[in-house]
């Protein structure tokens, strides 16, 4: 089986060179670069993982790097997300947390003993020894994956860093914020946790891998630098061994202790799933992941797909869906409501309850969750920006003002962590953040008033 | 599989356990955190912790806006322990770490 679609007359898709990966033993299809998550999918591998506690099969939700549901052990290390690791010769990769295999796993038996959730705090108390007995084997059980085998062959250390302007996300929010804020001749830095920056973009029907590719070409022809593959993990407030505010950067040559006189959170969101019986199931996805699959990997999603939310989002993927010949529905999530995902290692259909309240069963292979996303507001926080929890924002959004600043002393945000606004308007939004962060550093009178304009033209499109 | 509304997929916590905590008492979020184990797994609560927060909303009485998200800290992702050590050749020449504070360290 092979899911990927080949004519290209439609996308370009960028592939490398084909790199066959040996997933437990057996030689799979890959091209270079190409996450290990979508191979295996291409492939028609269903499940990539078992949970923790129930042992339910699981695979990738978000494909971006956010959820936890498709670790697996990648070149000898454990708990490595497949969504993340890139296929290249000699790769190879399993699945972890099963026995005897993740396909048929006899640990799942924990979900059929505990239909109504295994309560720890009441668990196995009644006997002393049934005790003693429980614990023995739940020590067998817990954690995640195997240790490694080898340490690694290097501790890499860490360097420090200076840079004017830190961006932190190199999405569309992100790369309209470093722009500006270079216009300033500040000198800046765009850090991204993915392969490749674009964040959204490459999600996006209507905007797209190309898009992206030009954004960032643009951003690097005004001086730029765009560091991919650096997630920063972390803030660090000023101690006893460091004066000023530090960013730590994990990048593949090692730790980047990063400081900057303006910080711009453009962090993005994170996919979210919705609430019905079986959410869980392999197949459900979140719809970013099934727009990453369809529009910058060229892997067809699915044969017949459901579409769960009424946003612009989930009519712009049924749209791409229908024209790489999937039938695709829509369930607004509203007037219809999911109640069930059925099958048993794979979607085979959904239940929901429609308009007049009678429960109906559409047939699908995949159902895609365009749930409004959350605001990864997490680093911000740290930094200590205050949040606010907004249904409408789709969770904890950085609170800011008018002109991106945020309440933390040098740090601004926009985009999707100031609450979820979709690629058009975080541009728009990063665009004001940039500028604002160069005008502390320098003043700069035409500088301001484009800021000022285009702060009012935010004001006034909502 | 035994049908599971899962709000936390790392950890395998259901709707109905979280439902129990508030029952329980447990009100705040940090606390049906630590009851529950939500959160507390790989992608440590990107996925659960919003829907939470509006559920203690919701079963509390208490204002959306008013429900604080619970503490996030280094590393927010998973990154491997080597980035986080002194460089190979350079470890007999570190000076001693620095004393602690907190901990066993704060008597």
């Amino acid at each position: 089986m092979d899911r990927r679609i080949y004519d290209g007359t439609r996308r370009r898709y960028v592939r490398g060179a084909r790199v066959p990966i040996d997933f437990e033993g057996e030689l799979y299809p890959a091209f270079e670069g190409e996450p290990l998550a979508v191979a295996l999918f291409a492939s028609g591998v269903q499940v990539l993982s078992r949970s923790s506690k129930y042992h339910r099969p699981r695979t990738f939700f978000c494909l971006s790097g956010s959820c936890g549901s498709c670790l697996m052990r990648v070149d000898g290390l454990p708990n490595m997300k497949s969504c993340r690791s890139p296929a290249h010769a000699g790769c190879r990769c399993s699945r972890q947390n099963a026995f005897p295999s993740a396909r048929f796993d006899v640990f799942a038996a924990a979900d059929w003993i505990f239909p109504h959730g295994m309560d720890h705090h009441t668990l196995a108390t009644s006997s002393r020894l049934m005790n003693e007995v429980m614990k023995k084997i739940v020590r067998q059980l817990g954690g995640l994956g195997q240790l490694p085998v080898a340490p690694p062959a290097a501790m890499p250390g860490a360097r420090r860093r200076h840079v004017d302007i830190a961006v932190v996300g190199a999405g569309p929010a992100g790369m309209a914020a470093a722009a500006a804020a270079a216009e300033g001749g500040a000198q800046v830095l765009c850090l991204d946790e993915g392969d490749l920056p674009g964040g959204s973009l490459h999600s996006h029907p209507e905007f797209g891998s190309e898009e992206a590719a030009r954004r960032a070409a643009e951003l690097r022809d005004r001086g730029v630098e765009i560091a991919a593959r650096a997630a920063v993990v972390g803030y660090f407030p000023p101690d006893s061994r460091r004066s000023e505010p530090t960013l730590a950067v994990v990048t593949e040559a090692g730790l980047v202790e990063l400081t900057a006189d303006r910080y711009v959170y453009a962090c993005g969101s994170h996919d979210q799933n919705a609430l019905f019986e079986d959410n869980d199931l392999p197949g459900v996805l979140s719809a970013r992941a099934v727009g990453l699959l369809a529009v910058r990997y060229g892997v067809r999603p699915a044969e017949r797909a459901v579409i769960l939310g009424g946003g612009p989002y989930a009519r712009a993927l049924a749209q791409e869906l229908l024209t790489t010949g999937v039938e695709a529905r829509v369930i607004d999530g509203i007037g219809e409501r999911p109640v069930l995902a059925r099958g048993s290692s794979w979607i085979e259909a959904l239940d929901y309850v429609d308009l007049k309240g009678k429960v109906k069963r559409a047939k699908c292979d995949l159902c895609a969750v365009a749930a409004l996303p959350a605001p990864a507001s997490e680093l911000p926080r740290q930094h200590g920006a205050r949040v606010v929890l907004d249904e409408r924002c789709g969770g904890f959004a950085v609170v800011g003002d008018r002109h991106g600043r945020t309440t933390a002393t040098h740090a601004y945000a926009c985009g999707d962590c100031t609450g979820f606004v979709g690629p058009a308007r975080a541009a728009a939004e990063g665009q004001v953040a940039g500028l604002s962060a160069a005008l502390d550093l320098r003043e700069s009178p035409p500088l301001r008033r484009r800021r000022d304009q285009a702060a009012e033209a935010l004001g006034v499109t909502p | 599989m035994s049908r599971k509304i899962i709000v936390c997929r790392c950890e395998d916590v259901t709707l109905e356990d979280i439902r129990g905590a508030i029952e329980r008492g447990y009100r705040d979020i940090e606390e049906v955190k630590r009851y529950t184990g939500l959160g507390t797994g790989p992608c440590q609560g990107r996925e659960c912790m919003c829907h939470c927060a509006v559920l203690i909303a919701q079963r509390t009485g208490q204002p959306v806006g008013s429900v604080p998200p619970f503490t996030t800290r280094p590393p927010l992702t998973s990154s491997a322990l080597k980035h986080f050590v002194l460089p190979t050749g350079a470890r007999d020449a570190a000076p001693a770490a620095p004393a602690r504070r907190g901990g066993a360290d704060a008597k």
